[in-house]
């Protein structure tokens, strides 16, 4: 999962990278309003942390923005006052939830998650597709209820994959989305990945490949 | 500096009294001038009825009899001439008055029975009247009888007019003035003690106004003294909240410190003390950043509020699919605050979207008070666990204990009832018949 980060505390901006790297986010990180409005329209992210109190251009205004040319992705604020009429004024300008200055770091992460599921239109922490479950909280994965494991690699290609059912997923879509922007773009790894998945988690057969395009979700009818 | 309220008024009065003075004058004048001519065509009007009935006709011959009525004419240089000529002009008669003053009768061509009156310029301005007659039996044709009389002494009443006229105007004025500067110094002097009075609350030399102002301040005097007695809780708010913080961050500051000399840093200990802390500022600060009852007529319609927060936290509770029910009054209005309201109602809406399993109630409408009279009433429940009867006091007087805050807990409601009290309000924990929490909000 890719995600934007416009902080312009450089101590929490490091921070939240650090962690969200750490939690196998790919992440880009912005200090102002222009700079992330800059990468807001020109690259695609699974969810945005956005602060209101940015400089250049203000987080309300950024997000106002960013709806405005259609970017559709989730966004988290964060507010320092944690006043009622900040959250408001920011979810009326389009973002989708909001937290109060200081956090917790996994109060962050769960929110984060829970927006991305959200937007794949899943209600419940566990992605299930037949007898494939993925816990996205625990980030664990079960076939007809038996554990598998999975390197943190293969476990954000199946996530990716199952948040973005029924559609041709790019080999450069997930690259894009699973490593950070200087990730050597011609390397085969993610066909390896596939590979080892699909063999991971027999007897479920759900990654089709979309000869020449990539791969497709197949998800319960 | 802009000018002073009693100068414009001085400057704006004086102006119209002068226009008003002016005109006055000008029309005096004009009416006392056209008299006084009028006065004097009358005047020679006599003097030619008078010549008329002297003049007798002897054998086609007229004779004018020199006792005449009017003594002035046969006095020389007497300031009154008179003339009877013929219709080639010539003299049939001249007044002795007449003779030693070359007195010019100007020649009118007028039809016979009109009086032709004219002013003559020259050295010796005169008022001319001349008036035609057909005599019949005479020589001549047509007898022009001519009156003339000095302007001078009709000038001289004007000028004296004009004098009096301009001294009674001017004392009118200067009088006028002065008593306008003393009523405006005794109408203003109300304001100006308030002035004083706002001056010396300012520099902290008065509590408050002494009152007894005049019935078109007393709103102005009760609003500023609203106003100051909310800055004066403002300021006592945020002395609290400030002290109340620093005592309360001083404990937990001082177990952090004291943790870094032990051995091993015990990190379970540490995020407590900072649980505590960041409760503690969250708390302090909505405490003090509220703004409190409004003081002049502000007012904040709930409703609104409450749609504003029920469709942002639509937005961010989208995957719980709650189901809120809704009967709000658009009628219902709050003196205060837009900010406190949306914090009482967004800290309070947030915990019933929280905690319900699925389903939220919002009311808001006018309820009683114990004197009968309306108050807004804000009433939210849900279908969670609600809150346990021997945790409700607690839970609302957590501020008061926040030192002994268990870490992780919400403060929420206890910051909403600080709010709530701030504005004389009150706050009620009670059972939903959704089974959940039901809380109610009565303002003020």
């Amino acid at each position: 999962m890719r995600i934007l980060i416009v902080e312009d505390e450089e101590n929490i901006r490091q921070q939240l990278g650090k962690h969200l790297q750490g939690q196998g986010f790919a992440i880009d990180l912005a200090a102002d309003g222009e700079e992330g409005l800059y990468y807001g329209r020109e690259y695609d992210y699974d969810a945005a942390v956005v602060d209101l109190g940015l400089p250049k251009i203000d987080g309300i205004d950024l997000i106002t923005r960013l709806r405005k040319e259609k970017r559709s992705f989730p966004i988290l604020v964060l507010t320092a006052r944690g006043h009622w009429q900040d959250k408001v004024q920011g979810l009326e300008a389009g973002a989708d939830d909001y937290l109060a200055k200081p956090f917790q770091m996994e109060e962050l992460v769960a929110r984060l998650n829970a927006l991305i599921r959200r937007t794949a239109g899943y209600a419940s922490p566990v992605l299930s597709q037949g007898d494939l479950q993925l816990d996205t909280a625990k980030k664990e994965v079960r076939v007809s209820g038996g554990a598998v494991e999975l390197t943190a690699y293969e476990y954000k290609v199946l996530e990716y994959l199952m948040l973005n059912p029924d559609r041709v997923v790019s080999k450069s879509e997930l690259t894009d989305h699973l490593y950070d922007q200087d990730f050597d773009r011609d390397s085969n790894v993610i066909e390896v990945f596939v590979g080892r998945l699909r063999k991971k988690i027999v007897p479920v057969d759900l990654i089709r490949t979309v000869r020449g395009q990539g791969y497709r979700f197949v998800a319960d009818s | 500096m802009r000018h002073s309220i009693q100068n414009r008024l001085l400057v704006t009065s004086t102006c119209v009294l002068g226009i008003f003075l002016a005109i006055t004058g000008w029309v005096l004048d004009r009416s006392f001038q056209t008299s006084v001519i009028t006065g004097a065509e009358e005047q020679l009007r006599l003097v030619i009825y008078s010549l008329m009935g002297s003049v007798e006709e002897q054998g086609g011959q007229l004779l004018v009899n020199n006792s005449l009525s009017e003594p002035r004419l046969t006095q020389p240089d007497s300031g009154l001439y008179a003339k009877v000529a013929d219709d080639l002009s010539q003299d049939i008669w001249r007044s002795p008055s007449a003779v030693t003053t070359n007195v010019m009768f100007p020649q009118v061509d007028a039809e016979p029975g009109v009086f032709v009156f004219s002013e003559l310029g020259g050295s010796h301005p005169r008022f001319f009247l001349s008036y035609t007659v057909i005599w019949e039996g005479a020589d001549t044709e047509q007898v022009i009888f001519s009156a003339a009389t000095d302007q001078q002494p009709f000038r001289v009443s004007i000028a004296q007019f004009r004098r009096s006229l301009g001294l009674g105007l001017g004392a009118g004025t200067l009088v006028f003035i002065l008593a306008q500067l003393l009523a405006l110094r005794w109408g203003l002097t109300p304001l100006r003690s308030m002035a004083q009075e706002v001056q010396a609350l300012e520099s902290g030399e008065r509590e408050a106004l002494s009152g007894g102002y005049p019935r078109e301040l007393q709103g102005l005097a009760e609003n500023l003294e609203k106003f100051v007695e909310h800055e004066k809780r403002s300021r006592s708010r945020y002395r609290n909240a400030l002290e109340d913080l620093a005592h309360s961050l001083k404990t937990p500051l001082a177990v952090v410190r004291n943790s870094l000399l032990e051995v091993t840093l015990d990190k379970v200990l540490l995020g407590e003390q900072l649980d505590r802390m960041e409760t503690t500022v969250t708390h302090q600060l909505s405490k003090a950043s509220a703004s409190g009852p409004a003081t002049v007529g502000k007012s904040v319609v709930l409703a609104d509020v409450a749609e504003r927060l029920l469709r942002a936290l639509d937005r961010a509770y989208a995957d719980r699919g709650i189901q809120v029910d809704i009967e709000l009054d658009k009628q219902v209005v709050a003196r205060g605050d837009e900010r406190d309201m949306l914090e009482i109602l967004g800290n309070l809406l947030e915990n019933a979207f929280k905690y319900t399993h699925k389903k939220v109630r919002v009311e808001i409408c006018w309820a009683q008070n114990e004197q009968y009279s309306k108050v807004p009433c804000v009433l939210i429940e849900d279908d969670g666990r609600g809150i346990p009867i021997e945790l409700r006091e607690d839970v609302l007087n957590r501020g008061h204990r926040l030192d002994e805050l268990e870490s992780g807990q919400g403060i929420g409601l206890a910051v909403v009832n600080e709010l709530v009290q701030l504005y004389d309000g009150r706050l009620e924990i009670g059972d939903s018949e959704l089974g959940g929490a039901k809380v109610s909000v009565y303002l003020v």
